[in-house]
């Protein structure tokens, strides 16, 4: 008996883990990005920049939630390394999962701890340039 | 896709371990892929009947350095074959990644020579396969991205038994496979890979090393 409710409670621990923001944010991650910044962010050649251990997230982490909605082009520096490629935006994320992505994005790939609220992330893009 | 299918088939044959004569190399036998004729001979006064497989056919198309690249550049060379285009958003930037791995492992290896067709020649100039390549920084003398008549390209691809076309509703405006071809020294089809799958092509540059010590002797 004991054994089933300690079984009982751990499941209830990993279905509970499944909704925390990085779950979600690591699956839309795979979905959406991982194509060009490939499955751990390293990026490839000079073609995609790097989204993990990049100064460029670090310096300009308040404007994540906009490159992902509405895209960047134009030549950028990361780590050094000069980009000049297009990006295309994605429209069909609502501002929840552009924030989970984000934070994915902060903690997991970049180690940044700078959770925004969900308030914070709209008040970002509604600012976008 | 048929991906399992050809890995099946693959490792079905992989069974067959030969040990070379001579070497203490192991080396794996493929089989030859694509079409085949089966003819009848008298030999002897003997029947024999002998299958005869069908070599990639002659091509002419361009590198990133506008140079002309056609089946005697290739001759006596093992070669990956992929088809793809500079822009595409969906599966190609995953294909390039694993054929830079490709192209990493067989640093040291001359004998081994990567083509990548473009099946958007409109867009995918010399110019921009140059700047491609350079920002993959990789040497033209190993990897050739091709560009040319945009119907040679398509015949090409279907010759390879490669799906490719032009369309409007794919991401990016082409629907493609992301299939990687082994052609042998004597361009005949060796091996078919899932270019956006790490294991696949783990399986395939075991099966490239295979190749590689291979005499070209046609079969
Ligand atoms: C079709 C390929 C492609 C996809 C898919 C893609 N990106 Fe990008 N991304 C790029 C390119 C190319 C650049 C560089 C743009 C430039 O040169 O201005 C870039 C730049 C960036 C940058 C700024 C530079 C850096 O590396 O820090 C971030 C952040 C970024 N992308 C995040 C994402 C996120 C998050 C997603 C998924 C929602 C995503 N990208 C999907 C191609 C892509």
């Amino acid at each position: 008996m004991k054994f089933i409710a300690s079984f009982g409670l751990l499941l209830i621990t990993i279905t509970a883990c499944d909704y925390k923001p990085k779950n979600q944010g690591k699956s839309l991650y795979l979905k959406h990005c991982q194509s060009c910044h490939m499955e751990n962010g390293q990026g490839l050649g000079q073609l995609f920049p790097p989204v993990s251990n990049a100064d460029y997230v670090n310096i300009h982490s308040d404007e994540l939630a906009c490159i992902i909605r509405y895209g960047l082009e134009g030549e950028i520096t990361v780590n050094g390394v000069t980009y000049n490629e297009a990006m295309s935006g994605n429209r069909q994320l609502s501002d929840i999962e552009i924030a989970n992505l984000t934070y994915y994005i902060l903690k997991e790939l970049n180690d940044i701890e700078k959770p925004y609220s969900i308030a914070e992330i709209r008040l970002q893009l509604d600012r976008c340039k | 896709m048929g991906r399992r299918f050809w890995r099946s088939g693959i490792s079905a044959f992989g069974v067959l371990l030969f040990i070379q004569a001579c070497s203490n190399q192991t080396a794996k036998e493929l089989p030859v892929l694509g079409p085949y004729k089966v003819v009848d001979n008298i030999v002897d006064g003997r029947l024999i009947t002998d299958t005869l497989f069908t070599q990639i056919r002659p091509f002419i198309f361009y590198d990133q350095d506008g140079e002309e690249i056609t089946e005697k550049t290739i001759e006596g060379k093992v070669c990956v074959v992929d088809f793809f285009f500079t822009s595409c958003p969906t599966i190609c930037p995953k294909m390039k990644q694993q054929m830079l791995r490709i192209y990493d492992e067989f640093e040291n290896e001359p004998d081994l020579v990567l083509l990548s067709h473009s099946i958007d020649p409109k867009r995918d100039s010399v110019e921009r396969l140059h700047e491609f390549a350079q920002k993959l920084n990789v040497e033209v003398s190993r990897w050739h991205f091709m560009t040319g008549d945009r119907d040679s390209i398509y015949s090409m691809a279907k010759h390879y038994m490669i799906a490719a076309q032009k369309d409007d509703e794919a991401p990016g405006g082409f629907a493609h496979s992301g299939a990687f071809l082994l052609v042998d020294k004597n361009r005949q089809i060796r091996g078919i890979y899932d270019g956006v799958d790490p294991e696949s092509i783990d399986l395939m540059m075991d099966d490239i090393r295979s190749i590689l010590i291979e005499k070209s002797v046609l079969k």
